[in-house]
């Protein structure tokens, strides 16, 4: 079976600093993935590589089976985007945002209409429907962020921190919908730092670190007997200083 | 005992003080840290800082060669305006400097009185209040007489900018809460339109001959103006008597009293609630606009978004009023001008400077989406969509400005004198506008730059993209005036007939340019969207 997502060596350079060194990313069909990493790992450069927005300096990407770069037409048609942070036409109104996206995919009017329709009724979005999108709060632009990657049924999914500055109530919709559509065997690849919401959530992890993969499988393999939390942080290398005794002596009551 | 040791201690006034220069200083050394285009920039700031105190410092000097009656005039409308200037532009540009805003201050143990003191001493910090203090100085030179005169003038400078200082902090701070929200801050950049319009008003003053003597204009202005605090003081300057000195008084009274509100408006800001969160307005989504005419697809989809955007974007807003005001204004003083050219000139040429104003705007015609524009790129597969797109912004641009030039071109033509002229007018107008769509089109691919969310008076792009934006704007605009030469010079030169050619003309041309733009934007699609997404 082709893998739902496959880059071979991505590699991507900003000015001195690598930020991107080699990925191998492999997500198999149907799979509900994490890509997870500190911050600055290099999820953000990779996942805008492996979906066309940002052009990689070196190696490949592929769509099931279909490469980024040299077939856009059928690889945008199959795929969903949520970028990082919240960048949406902030002028529309959540409902013209999926209408003005459906059009664009080409999709029939009558039939974008009817899918917004139900996305603002899953997202729970119905009664802001018609405010700006300017006006929405974080949780609420992550939902119709995700309505409109979903508008065109797509077969893979990639999310930026979906969860991100979300709170628990539209965390909650946004997970339902996600497993939903997992369950029907399409892709979910999302970034995170949340360690306990992607062992809760994923069946396939990445982690990544310094511009690499550094272990990549299901996540039953990856955790192996540790939580995925500690075998994150054996994987990222972090030294535990926290409970060292020097540094940071004044902190906390002192006693005279 | 148990106790907490904070090991701090309150910092004095001269501490303060020091620490929020020391502060702003970082913070604009910060700005220009690492990216060699921003350090560019920085220096040509600075430069031109230099550039014009020293003009600035020579031109009030100079005024000494002219009568005193006429130099103290002078001065007092210089100060006037400098007050004025003050207290609008950190309003406009709200932003630009971090040190303005003091909510980011207000968790800091500092009283009132210290924050007033360091937020005082940071906005005297920088290069252009240190430029106009040494503009203001050279009135000093300029009209002080005598003895008393100079040391009138030195005091009657340092309260000018004391006044100055805490007239814009008192300014920004009682509207600090609205301009953090989202409402305010679009109702202010729509308030940018009034400085562009207040530019040409001079133009407009002279072109018409309103003032007759310039001379008697001038002292009549000066006459009113002495009486308000500015006025006042370079008054006291000039004058450098008894009552001078009254003058004086009154204003430092003036900087005090200014100074409480101030440190009033503050102690509420402090305390008061972010307005930014207040319930959004609703919108009719289910539109019957045009996007309903159009077949369904891509292009209702952008020219839907792309109307919605003229109207709702205070960016979009700004922009077509400030198409309209300066073709207004235009068009009044033109047709003011009884010396200049006759005959439809005078109809035509209006009518295409407009057209030309309107199309320059679609120079960089994926500036306002901005962060957006990764919608579209997920969602474009070809060159075809590219093009697609593009015709989009065009036809929706279209659809405003080709009602806007036809009437433009009928005003012009009534005050030109014949109304038969406005039908080459806008034919040619129509014409140039499509020329300027296709040039603007290849620019937009060529030279994207990111337009600011918070667009004020001074800059039209994100730091660091202003040579790209004049390369582009300019482009476009030598692009669109070569490629109309051969349809608008004839008709000016009364071979009127041929307008009848300028539409399909234009429309060929901004076919090409879509077709040309297609190609090159899809092809560097990444580097448009990295382009466009700048922060600001």
């Amino acid at each position: 079976m082709v893998d739902s997502v496959r880059t071979q060596g991505l590699f991507k350079r900003f000015g001195q600093q690598v930020a991107v060194a080699g990925v191998d990313l492999v997500v198999p069909r149907g799979s509900f993935a994490g890509l997870v990493g500190p911050n600055g790992a290099g999820k953000t450069t990779t996942l805008s590589m492996a979906t066309g927005l940002l052009r990689p300096d070196g190696g490949s990407a592929e769509i099931d089976g279909l490469n980024v770069w040299r077939d856009p037409i059928a690889v945008k048609a199959r795929i969903g985007v949520l970028p990082e942070g919240l960048r949406l036409f902030e002028r529309l109104s959540g409902r013209e945002l999926l209408s003005y996206n459906g059009q664009l995919r080409g999709i029939p009017k009558a039939e974008v209409e009817r899918r917004a329709e139900e996305l603002l009724k899953v997202m729970d979005l119905l009664d802001s429907a018609d405010k700006l999108v300017v006006d929405y709060s974080t949780g609420m632009r992550k939902k119709i962020g995700l309505a409109a990657a979903l508008l065109h049924n797509p077969n893979v999914l990639f999310l930026d921190e979906p969860f991100e500055g979300v709170d628990p109530v539209s965390a909650n919709t946004l997970e339902e919908v996600l497993r939903r559509y997992t369950a029907s065997g399409s892709t979910v690849v999302f970034s995170s730092h949340v360690m306990d919401l992607v062992e809760r959530l994923c069946d396939w992890v990445s982690v990544m670190s310094r511009g690499q993969i550094v272990a990549q499988g299901p996540i039953g393999e990856v955790r192996g007997e540790r939580s995925l939390n500690q075998a994150f942080l054996d994987l990222v290398g972090a030294s535990g200083g926290g409970g060292d005794e020097e540094g940071l002596s004044w902190l906390g009551s002192t006693q005279a | 005992m148990a106790g907490i040791d904070t090991g701090v201690s309150p910092l004095g006034m001269a501490d303060t003080l020091r620490l929020f220069v020391r502060l702003k200083l970082k913070l604009i050394a910060g700005n220009v840290r690492g990216d060699l285009t921003r350090k560019i920039g920085y220096i040509f700031t600075l430069i031109a800082a230099v550039f014009v105190a020293a003009l600035g410092f020579l031109a009030m000097s100079l005024v000494r060669l002219a009568p005193a009656d006429l130099a103290a005039d002078i001065g007092i409308i210089a100060f006037t305006v400098f007050f004025v200037g003050w207290a609008v532009v950190p309003l406009l540009a709200f932003g630009l400097d971090d040190t303005l805003d003091p909510a980011r201050l207000s968790l800091f143990p500092l009283r009132t009185r210290q924050l007033a003191v360091g937020l005082f001493a940071a906005s005297a910090t920088g290069p252009w209040p240190l430029a106009v203090l040494i503009i203001t100085a050279g009135a000093i030179v300029g009209f002080a007489t005598g003895l008393g005169g100079v040391l009138l003038g030195v005091a009657a400078v340092l309260l000018q900018f004391a006044l100055c200082l805490v007239t814009s902090r008192l300014v920004t701070t009682s509207l600090s809460s609205m301009l953090r929200s989202r409402r305010g801050r679009d109702l202010l950049a729509v308030a940018a339109i009034f400085i562009v319009l207040l530019a040409q008003l001079p133009n407009l003053v002279i072109n018409r001959g309103l003032a007759g003597d310039p001379a008697a204009l001038l002292a009549q202005v000066a006459e009113v103006l002495r009486w308000t605090p500015p006025g006042m003081a370079a008054h006291a300057m000039a004058d450098g008597s008894l009552t001078g000195v009254a003058e004086l008084a009154f204003l430092a009274v003036l900087v005090v009293v200014i100074g409480r509100l101030w440190i009033g408006a503050l102690r509420r800001a402090l305390v008061t609630a972010d307005a930014s969160t207040q319930a959004g307005s609703v919108r009719r989504s289910h539109g019957r606009g045009i996007g309903r005419l159009l077949p369904d697809g891509q292009l209702a989809a952008v020219v839907t978004k792309e109307l919605k955007y003229a109207r709702r974007d205070p960016r979009g807003r700004v922009g077509w009023l400030a198409s309209i005001a300066v073709t207004g204004v235009l068009a009044f003083s033109l047709a003011g001008n009884s010396e200049g050219p006759s005959g439809p000139v005078l109809a035509i040429g209006p009518a295409c400077l407009g057209a030309l104003m309107i199309g320059l705007q679609s120079g960089n015609a994926f500036g306002i989406d901005g962060r957006s524009l990764w919608m579209n790129a997920v969602a474009y597969g070809s060159e075809r969509s590219m093009r697609t797109d593009l015709a989009g912004r065009h036809l929706a641009a279209a659809l405003i400005a080709g009602p806007l030039l036809a009437l433009l071109s009928i005003v012009t033509s009534l005050f030109a004198g014949d109304l038969a002229w406005s039908v080459p007018a806008m034919l040619t107008s129509w014409g140039l506008l499509g020329v300027s769509f296709g040039i603007g089109a290849v620019t937009s691919v060529i030279f994207p730059y990111t337009t600011p969310d918070r667009l004020n008076a001074f800059t039209g792009a994100a730091p660091g993209q202003g040579g790209i934006a004049f390369l582009g704007s300019f482009g476009a605009m030598i692009g669109t005036g070569a490629l109309s030469l051969p349809v608008v010079l004839p008709v000016l030169f009364g071979v009127t007939w041929l307008s009848v050619l300028a539409v399909p003309y234009g429309m060929a041309v901004a076919w090409a340019g879509r077709r040309l733009a297609g190609t090159i934007g899809f092809a560097r699609f990444p580097e448009l969207l990295a382009a466009v997404s700048k922060p600001t």
